[in-house]
């Protein structure tokens, strides 16, 4: 019953989690919006909206938020569900590697529309 | 109701429109407004071991001359017989029988089935003994009326505890689950001279202004066996008897160890595999509020980080 006792944390995922999901409400409805107002337009007037400073700060945001809300949410259902040790282990490697990676082309993605000459 | 005479009719009515779209179960006392599904749709003996599949069991009819006959399934195993466990269809004359639910079991023990087990002391429901499976949600056979219940009406033991025999769950884990939270006082001080006084505001934290307190829960396990939570992770997770039993503790003015109850309580299984799911609060036979207790505790770490 005692196992190998409290890991004394937890807390920070479990406010993070709900931090996330907070910030997540206000960019989603951008985001939807935004995509929504560009929906007719052509590439370049997209290009265009994404390279005002808004738009690209907000969509760094975004995808720093969602990212690591995705990988919290993740883990806690293989955690829930998945309770073959090696398999668990590997799925919650898997995830912990691929949301960072995403954030990562994601947000270089934006800059690099967002900054390039 | 929102009231003509509130200074802030708007923020009355969205806080109205909000109980009523995202209800937030506060107590078992609240119906849910719309059940969907009578149980989640897989098959019964879905995904469970080859001992544990339930098979059909026998039908002991009526007596003649019954005057009104209500039919009860109920789950029966017995280790020793070496079979599988199987559903038994009881018709009852409940038209000589007592009202509750645990006086049919009484009835069907004494004049049907002698060999039907079940725990049962006080009748009133405060020794927590009676805690079954009752048509699909957990409550005590002895508060649960008679007239309340479908037709047939299905009683099964607790869920997802090993069943030593019928309705009897081995609770075994589930009271080492309490032991670990320690639920007793524990001071630093040197020893009064007389009892540890409390105001009754700091009494009600305990008991609730409506007697609903954490200090209120007879440890049925309701709560915990009908929490999915507990259901895949109930050896790490401690389930909200537990849990609520950790913050009775936590509440007590006169406890001076919160600091390392909540040491032990802070955990990614111990206490954060709640997901506010609050099938415990829903379940409650006493009406309590586990679910409450648990954000309670977790609002307390989080104001000791901060």
């Amino acid at each position: 019953m005692q196992n190998l006792g409290s890991a004394r944390e937890g807390a920070r995922q479990w406010w993070m989690q709900r931090m996330t999901a907070v910030a997540l409400i206000p960019l989603t409805l951008w985001l939807a919006a935004s995509l929504l107002r560009h929906v007719a337009d052509d590439y370049a007037t997209l290009i265009a909206w994404l390279r005002t400073p808004l738009a690209a700060v907000l969509m760094v945001l975004l995808l720093m938020a969602l990212c690591y809300h995705m990988a919290l949410g993740l883990k806690v259902i293989i955690e829930d569900y998945v309770h073959l040790d090696r398999l668990q282990i590997a799925a919650l490697t898997l995830i912990d590697l691929l949301s960072v990676a995403l954030a990562v082309v994601g947000i270089f993605a934006s800059l690099r529309v967002a900054l390039s000459a | 109701m929102p009231a003509a005479t509130s200074p802030r009719p708007a923020l009355d009515w969205l806080k109205h429109l909000l109980e009523e779209t995202v209800t937030l179960i506060r107590s078992s006392e609240q119906q849910p407004r719309v059940t969907l599904l009578r149980r989640f749709p897989v098959p019964r003996n879905f995904a469970l071991p080859g001992n544990a599949r339930i098979q059909h069991g026998r039908t002991w009819r009526a007596p003649p001359g019954a005057k009104r006959v209500k039919r009860f399934e109920i789950y029966r195993y017995d280790p020793d017989s070496g079979e599988n466990p199987r559903i038994d269809t009881f018709e009852v004359d409940v038209g000589s029988c007592g009202p509750m639910v645990l006086d049919v079991l009484i009835k069907i023990k004494s004049e049907i089935d002698s060999t039907l087990t079940f725990r049962r002391s006080c009748r009133e429901g405060i020794c927590g003994s009676c805690a079954m499976n009752i048509d699909g949600s957990n409550w005590l056979a002895c508060t649960r009326t008679i007239a309340g219940t479908a037709e047939p009406s299905t009683i099964y033991p607790l869920n997802h505890l090993p069943i030593i025999k019928d309705l009897v769950p081995d609770l075994t884990h589930l009271y080492a689950q309490y032991a670990l939270i320690e639920p007793w006082l524990k001071t630093r001080g040197p020893v009064p001279e007389r009892e540890r006084l409390q105001s009754p505001a700091e009494a009600d934290r305990l008991n609730g202004k409506d007697g609903k307190g954490p200090a209120a829960c007879i440890l049925c396990f309701c709560c915990t066996a009908g929490c999915p939570s507990h259901w895949w992770n109930g050896q790490r997770f401690l389930g909200p008897a537990a849990l609520l039993q950790a913050w009775r503790w936590l509440a007590d003015t006169r406890d001076e160890a919160a600091g390392e109850r909540l040491d032990a309580l802070e955990d990614p299984f111990r206490l954060y595999r709640c997901h506010t799911i609050l099938n415990c609060t829903r379940t409650c036979p006493k009406g309590l509020n586990p679910g409450q207790a648990i954000g309670a505790i977790k609002q307390k770490i989080a104001q000791r980080r901060s």
